[in-house]
């Protein structure tokens, strides 16, 4: 192991080290901190300048009902798993389906096809913004649900072909053999074989897809207008327009948006990293 | 002078008593061998003279000084890993200077050691290549020549030839031992394989269960060994053992019956057996004969399994109710080892026999209380 | 039919499975991607016909001084980003001890990368705010008064940058401790015996045992420099007078907002370009190193 461990016999080490991660975790975290407590504070406090002082009193409840009930923020809210739900499930299903095909079939031009979902990756936002904006207007879906959906999972399919070709590909060959010999076809094989043992990685691409549409921005101010389907990253940046000054609900807005990604990364941390460094290693 | 000195070390982790007590001092030119069963805690023991594991109590002393608490680059050892350890981006001299480098030697000073470790190892031709382009065989060389480079008072060898294929480590074996008599260095060497142990050793370390169970000549183990486990540890195949229990016993002798109704006599005894005792006979295999006469110790047995080698032949023998302690390995409750080929087959009906001087015997508590008398001076 | 299938399906059925991907992907991702090189050779409005201008949308990149304005903070953003990864690994290192409730503080540090980047937009907006934000806190603390960074055209640029390092920081931290913990445990005993330590250990032995997972984090922070919009539409929309514009965002700009969609086009072309520049180069090196270990 690297940097050496400190031993347990040294408890002065010891207790400095912890010192001093503590320390660059409170700085680390420190603008989020303030931001949560800022969330706590009175709409008088916040104008009377105190940002940095203990709240004078908790208002965790009036600013949180404040958010749901004063701005569109609950509407925002159900936008974004209105988008991001489907968008999961459309994505998991495609990549199952190519991923297997791409690990387990040889055809001419598979290889091109598969650089061509690695390479789609790499391709910034921008060099397909206008074409997509113009044919979601002209199939009539602009400013709808669908033309997020449609396009979420078009992207993130790329991404996650290439992980579910990758996991695909490891298990073992034998596996495919006796299915074949067994007389399964191609559907029997993916229904019986593939699925049971894809769900590991299913789960960490279930994440890692939620948490990356979830978080979206450029995409839901290209492709919608109207506060009826902008999700909380629009609404958000919206609402800081709206309430200047009322820092205490722009606060709250903020913790309400991170709130979903960061409950997903803590209860399948272990799914999350793996995805992210296969992910990465693999692109 | 002594070259390594353990003095009462002890090693917990994690509620685990890893190594018990260990005393032990490590002449200077010695090749010392430890071997034990996996989880022993030979290998452990090696990294804690290296200084990669650290002790919980007990001293370390190296050439005298006192190195317990010294890093592992100041204690004048160097160590062959079993996978060789070698550093990927590095060529073979770049790997073998890499100590010295470390040490701020100066760069003609390094390649003469690399060139001369080089001549040793028949490494010339190798220098400038990377680990990646070398054979099993070769890296294990460059890991040793690494280790000669940097001239360390010790060579630490943990498992080194554990991955090469038997033919190269038959002649890894051969080349370790002249490469030992040729250097004249304090080795100490970590294996598994006690015909590793018995072929290279000056002297063998037994471990069990973190404690050192004997040390000694090879064949003053293989002869002489202390206890049952000794007794089983080294020689392939393994010794026989037969439970019996003491029928008679006077202060230097005893009569021991085991199931079966079959009884030995042993006189001379090291330590008193009482009447009633469980004890172990032992006998190796190449001391049972198939005898067609009734003389000696002679009982019934059928064979259930014959291994042809050509120069020898082992057979693996049932002996009704006879019960021995390999019993429950398949193989037959007896081993025999004949330098002949036999024409048995299985179901054979056989007379197993052996001379009650080439027995040994073993009280409850597993120490040999009786062994037989060898030619001494070896 | 089930005859026809059931003769058929060893190539019928993976070319079902494999279909709807390749159409949706091919038509929204690949195919939209090189219209919009097409695109740039017209003059649009986004609504009427498209006038085929040949290459007048890139004459007018030259002439602009907001183009290069968006160049020289990509650059800025690039040249920043670099500090990402050996900060990464620097937390990375000090991180990497087994002990208990380390697995928590690891977590806690994670958090900047799952957070959306708009919410890591506004965060850094309330720091730098010049009467109440963090920022003014420490200058106050000292004496001094905070300059409003976000409207300081000196700055701008340089402040956003350092809240868009955040979770970048956090990606590398992920990375790298990865890479120590599939660390050759016999290669670093080697190199103790061999008297390395410290940072000499580190260069000589560690650090080539991440080389791999040192340069996808090079990649990933680069394509995440290029990449950056979100957060300079939050925190400055480009402001103040354009001076925070990267190309990623002038190009939104000019195609929203100002209905050159053409021109939009041309700009998205040359970040395309830059981009697959970086990529051909990430790939040639990541085959000669794939070569290098064969």
């Amino acid at each position: 192991m690297y940097p050496r461990p400190i031993p347990a016999t040294a408890p002065a080490r010891r207790g400095l080290y912890i010192g001093l991660v503590s320390l660059v975790l409170l700085l680390w975290l420190l603008p989020l901190f303030t931001v949560m407590v800022t969330s706590l504070r009175s709409f008088e406090e916040v104008m009377a300048g105190n940002y940095w002082g203990w709240p004078k009193s908790f208002n965790l409840i009036e600013n949180y009902t404040a958010v749901f009930t004063q701005t569109a923020m609950a509407h925002y809210f159900v936008n974004s798993l209105v988008i991001t739900l489907p968008s999961v499930v459309g994505v998991l299903v495609l990549s199952t389906l190519t991923g297997y095909v791409l690990s387990r079939h040889r055809f001419p031009g598979a290889n091109l096809i598969f650089a061509l979902f690695v390479g789609g990756n790499f391709l910034p936002a921008q060099i397909m913004m206008i074409p997509v904006r113009d044919l979601m207007v002209e199939l009539g879906l602009y400013d709808t649900y669908a033309a997020l959906i449609i396009f979420h999972v078009a992207f993130q399919t790329g991404f996650a072909t290439l992980f579910m070709r990758n996991f695909i590909a490891a298990l073992p060959d034998e596996l495919f053999q006796a299915a074949r010999s067994e007389g399964a076809s191609p559907g029997q094989t993916l229904v019986h074989v593939v699925l049971p043992l894809v769900r590991p990685a299913l789960a960490a691409l279930a994440i890692l897809t939620f948490t990356f549409v979830w978080n979206d921005y450029f995409w839901a101010i290209v492709l919608t207008q109207s506060d009826a389907v902008k999700p909380v990253t629009a609404g958000l940046s919206n609402l800081r327009g709206e309430y200047v000054s009322a820092w205490n609900l722009v606060s709250a807005a903020t913790v309400i948006v991170a709130v979903p990604p960061v409950l997903m990364f803590f209860l399948m941390q272990r799914h999350f990293i793996a995805g992210l460094t296969v992910g990465a290693v693999k692109g | 002078m002594a070259s390594v000195e353990l003095q009462n070390i002890e090693k917990h982790y994690a509620g685990y008593h890893a190594l018990r007590d260990i005393n032990l001092t490590i002449e200077d030119g010695e090749f010392a061998v430890m071997v034990g069963p996996s989880g022993c805690g030979k290998s452990t023991l090696l990294k804690t003279i290296a200084g990669l594991e650290s002790i919980s109590s007990g001293r370390l002393l190296i050439k005298n000084r006192d190195v317990t608490a010294e890093e592992p680059g100041d204690r004048g050892i160097a160590m062959v890993f079993q996978s060789y350890a070698l550093y990927p981006h590095m060529t073979v001299a770049e790997n073998m200077g890499f100590g010295l480098r470390m040490a701020k030697r100066p760069k003609a000073e390094i390649e003469t050691a690399v060139t001369r470790a080089a001549a040793i190892l028949r490494l010339e031709e190798q220098l400038d290549k990377r680990p990646r382009q070398l054979s099993g065989g070769q890296r294990q060389r460059v890991a040793i020549g690494r280790a000669i480079t940097r001239s360390p008072d010790v060579f630490l060898f943990d498992e080194p030839l554990s991955n090469l294929d038997a033919a190269l480590r038959t002649q890894m074996r051969v080349e370790l031992s002249t490469l030992h008599a040729r250097l004249g260095a304090t080795m100490i060497y970590v294996t598994h394989d006690q015909v590793e142990a018995m072929t290279m050793a000056s002297r063998i370390v037994v471990l069990n269960k973190g404690q050192i169970e004997q040390v000694g000549a090879p064949l003053v183990l293989y002869n002489n060994p202390v206890n049952r486990f000794v007794a089983g540890f080294l020689g392939a195949p393994r010794m026989n053992f037969v439970e019996g229990i003491v029928r008679t016993a006077d202060g230097r002798g005893a009569v021991i019956e085991c199931a079966g109704g079959m009884s030995v006599a042993f006189s001379d005894l090291a330590s008193p057996v009482h009447a009633g005792d469980h004890v172990t006979v032992g006998i190796r295999p190449e001391k049972l004969r198939i005898d067609n006469i009734r003389s000696g110790t002679t009982f019934p047995a059928e064979v259930r399994l014959i291994e042809h080698l050509g120069r020898e032949t082992i057979v693996y023998a049932d002996a009704g109710s006879l019960s021995t302690s390999n019993s429950d390995s398949g193989t037959g409750a007896f081993t025999i080892q004949i330098g002949d080929i036999v024409p048995f087959r299985p179901g054979a009906p056989l007379v197993l026999g052996f001379d009650v001087h080439d027995a040994y015997l073993f009280s409850t508590d597993g120490r040999t209380v009786s062994a037989p008398k060898t030619v001494t001076g070896l | 039919m089930s005859r026809l299938w059931r003769r058929h399906s060893n190539w019928l059925a993976p070319t079902l499975f494999i279909l709807p991907g390749i159409v949706l992907f091919g038509v929204v991702i690949i195919f939209a991607s090189l219209q919009t090189i097409w695109v740039s050779f017209h003059e649009w409005d986004g609504v009427g016909a498209m006038v085929w201008v040949g290459l007048d949308n890139y004459r007018q990149l030259i002439d602009d001084p907001q183009f290069f304005v968006s160049l020289k903070n990509n650059v800025i953003w690039l040249v920043m980003f670099m500090a990402a990864p050996p900060l990464g690994l620097a937390l990375a290192l000090m991180l990497n001890q087994p002990i208990a409730g380390m697995r928590i503080v690891k977590s806690l540090f994670f958090i900047p990368l799952v957070l959306a980047s708009v919410t890591v937009g506004v965060v850094f907006t309330w720091v730098y705010d010049p009467s109440f934000g963090l920022l003014a806190l420490i200058f106050t603390a000292f004496g001094a008064t905070a300059s409003a960074l976000l409207s300081d055209e000196n700055f701008v640029t340089v402040a956003v940058v350092i809240a868009a390092l955040w979770p970048q920081i956090a990606f590398c931290l992920v990375l790298f401790l990865a890479g120590l913990n599939n660390l050759n445990e016999e290669l670093i005993g080697a190199g103790r015996v061999d008297g390395a330590r410290g940072f000499a250990m580190l260069w000589n032995v560690i650090l080539p045992q991440l080389r791999e997972v040192s340069f996808i984090a090079l990649a990933v922070t680069v394509i995440g420099a290029l990449r950056s919009f979100d957060m300079v539409a939050v925190m400055t929309s480009g402001g103040p007078f354009g001076s925070s514009t990267v190309l990623a965002y002038q190009m939104y700009e000019q195609s929203i907002f100002s209905y050159r969609f053409g021109y939009g086009a041309a700009i998205a072309t040359v970040l395309f370009v830059i981009m697959a520049g970086f990529i051909v180069w990430y790939l040639h090196t990541l085959l000669k190193v794939e070569e290098g270990n064969a």
